[in-house]
């Protein structure tokens, strides 16, 4: 199994705003299952994370990779099996801890009898707020995720959309420091995901902390600070998401006509991905090997429509970390 | 209003939502129609037949509603994942728990009183008396309720619903009977069983000590000290079963 990479992870956990809002170290999780209970499913293996005040911190990895169930932990949902998790420096079980955070799971499921007003007023009463400040924070909140008018509705009334925002608002209700959304734009249609990541955006500029994750790219490289890639239950990939995509060796990127794939690769070249599309082939290879390989086409009679430089995306890097795992997709090692 | 108070009071909330209020309108017909054929076919022993009816019709209605609603609460919140958000809040999963006991023990509570106005309003329109003995059966009805609750709720933190309904069922066709069981044990010359009807009974609350029901039918006065013993019994043994889903509960991973 591929040995995690940290690039430039924070070495101190305690800065000069405080102990750092997620603190992980050697967090383990084994799930027994089975009628007899007599199989266990490593869902997390020793995971280190640190995350730091006021960053957005992007979970990235594929179903099964132990995302979830690191957010679960945090939350007080599921226990560990070893290690700890310390949430500002002290265990997320503890209640003063839980009142600066706040949780939106995924695919999150209210209390349908209330009206989204109601619930998120629910919400506010457990975290200790009352009378007109609870008031004035349930309207303001329920404003901010576009769901004023619709708010005296009840839940069971209400679209998977409307339920999220919903969701979001009793997650906001604290005015947490730290705010842990799981798969926040799924399901949501491109509105709904535009408006959720202007919410998180929004709730960065505040200074909150974020730790979101996700199994879609483009959430992560438009909201990141920092990103960690889990495949089965480890870590194997964490830094920012520039220093991610810029560490990657330059490759140039070629469409070439009048040769087959089998021909281009009988010249020995080593291609990073090799297409046939119609009559044109798309080749991906190291810069240093583009001039060579430029020669060699043209010598066969081979003809170049296009050369650019290939940019190197966090997708490429998310299945670069999963090859290198062993193509573990789902699930974690089950014995 | 503290965090505790806000669970128990959205407990009673939703079961009205949920409009279990229908029962108590279901009593008030059963009730009516049962005192109109009582007062054709009886002579001298209305009051009797009448309290025995009513409470006992009442105690039916109640104790299925305490069986359907303790048995799901938690297995419906863990299966539909609302447990999530709760569990996550700053509120302790025992706090949590007990909110939930209290919401559904204010629910039947409710229920309780108006059904008992109902009672009494029948019995005062004819001219019959409200005796000490129907209060003392009313409060051991809820005693009851009490004990199936619990029983109900340790269930629902690690069965489904239909397990947890199907024992607490069990439980209280067993509790009735658990003093038979024993009578049994006591005239058997076999060691074996015995020894089995003893331990039956010892193991399982004896929810007879709780009926007052028969001597509301007749009459008879239930002492200050039979009432406190039972109160006693019935809070022993629900702080059991309440002790027991919390240490289930405490343990739990909400996958």
């Amino acid at each position: 199994m591929t040995a995690a990479t940290k690039l430039t992870a924070p070495e101190a956990p305690v800065t000069s705003e405080g102990p750092a809002p997620v603190r992980i170290r050697g967090l383990s999780k084994t799930y027994r299952v089975g009628f007899f209970l007599n199989k266990q499913v490593k869902a997390l293996q020793g995971l280190d994370l640190d995350i730091a005040p006021g960053q957005v911190y992007g979970l990235l990895g594929p179903n099964g990779a132990g995302k979830s169930t690191t957010i679960k932990i945090l939350m007080g949902l599921v226990r560990a099996s070893q290690g700890e998790a310390l949430l500002f420096g002290e265990s997320p079980d503890r209640p003063h801890v839980r009142r600066q955070v706040g949780f939106l799971p995924e695919n999150p499921s209210l209390y349908e009898y209330l009206t989204g007003r109601e619930f998120v007023t629910l919400a506010g009463r457990i975290f200790g707020l009352s009378g007109q400040e609870l008031d004035q924070r349930v309207t303001r909140v329920l404003g901010e995720v576009g769901m004023g008018r619709a708010s005296d509705l009840q839940i069971r009334r209400y679209s998977k959309g409307m339920v999220q925002r919903t969701a979001l608002a009793q997650a906001l209700i604290s005015q947490p420091r730290l705010l842990v959304l799981d798969e926040p734009t799924s399901g949501l249609d491109p509105l709904g995901r535009r408006q959720m990541r202007d919410i998180i955006l929004a709730e960065r500029e505040k200074g909150t902390t974020i730790l979101f994750c996700t199994h879609i790219i483009s959430d992560v490289e438009a909201l990141c600070d920092r990103v960690a890639v889990l495949v089965g239950g480890k870590r194997v990939q964490e830094g920012s998401v520039q220093e991610l995509v810029s560490a990657r060796t330059p490759s140039v990127e070629l469409v070439v006509h009048g040769l087959p794939l089998e021909q281009l690769q009988a010249l020995g070249f080593t291609y990073e991905h090799a297409q046939q599309l119609d009559s044109r082939v798309r080749l991906r290879v190291p810069d240093a090997d583009a001039h060579r390989l430029l020669q060699a086409v043209i010598a066969q009679g081979g003809r170049v429509s296009s050369l650019q430089p290939a940019r190197f995306s966090l997708e490429d890097l998310f299945l670069e970390a999963m090859q290198k795992a062993g193509g573990q997709t789902v699930g974690g090692e089950i014995q | 209003m503290g965090a505790f108070t806000a669970m128990a009071w959205n407990g009673f909330r939703e079961a009205r939502r949920n409009r279990v209020t229908v029962l108590v309108a279901a009593f008030a017909l059963v009730l009516l129609f049962a005192t109109t054929l009582v007062t054709e076919v009886t002579v001298s022993t209305f009051d009797r037949v009448v309290t025995d009816f009513g409470l006992g019709v009442m105690s039916l209605l109640l104790v299925f509603l305490s069986i359907f609603l303790s048995s799901g609460l938690l297995s419906r919140e863990i299966e539909r994942r609302t447990i999530f958000l709760m569990v996550s809040k700053p509120m302790s999963r025992s706090r949590f728990l007990l909110a939930r006991l209290a919401g559904n023990m204010l629910t039947l509570g409710v229920l309780l009183v108006a059904m008992t106005l109902l009672f009494w309003m029948q019995l005062v329109l004819h001219r019959s008396p409200i005796t000490q003995p129907q209060l003392a059966a009313l409060w051991g009805l809820y005693l009851e309720l009490f004990v199936l609750t619990s029983v109900g709720f340790l269930m629902s933190t690690f069965a489904s619903q239909l397990v947890s309904a199907l024992v607490s069922t069990g439980l209280y066709f067993a509790g009735h009977l658990c003093g038979d069981i024993y009578n049994l044990g006591v005239k058997s010359k076999v060691e074996l069983v015995q020894w089995v009807s003893k331990a039956v009974y010892y193991a399982l609350p004896n929810l007879e000590r709780l009926n007052f029901r028969p001597r509301a039918t007749y009459a008879l006065p239930v002492t200050a000290a039979e009432l406190g013993s039972a109160t006693l019994y019935a809070l022993g043994w629900g702080a059991l079963f309440c002790v027991l889903a919390t240490l289930v509960f405490e343990r739990r991973d909400f996958r």
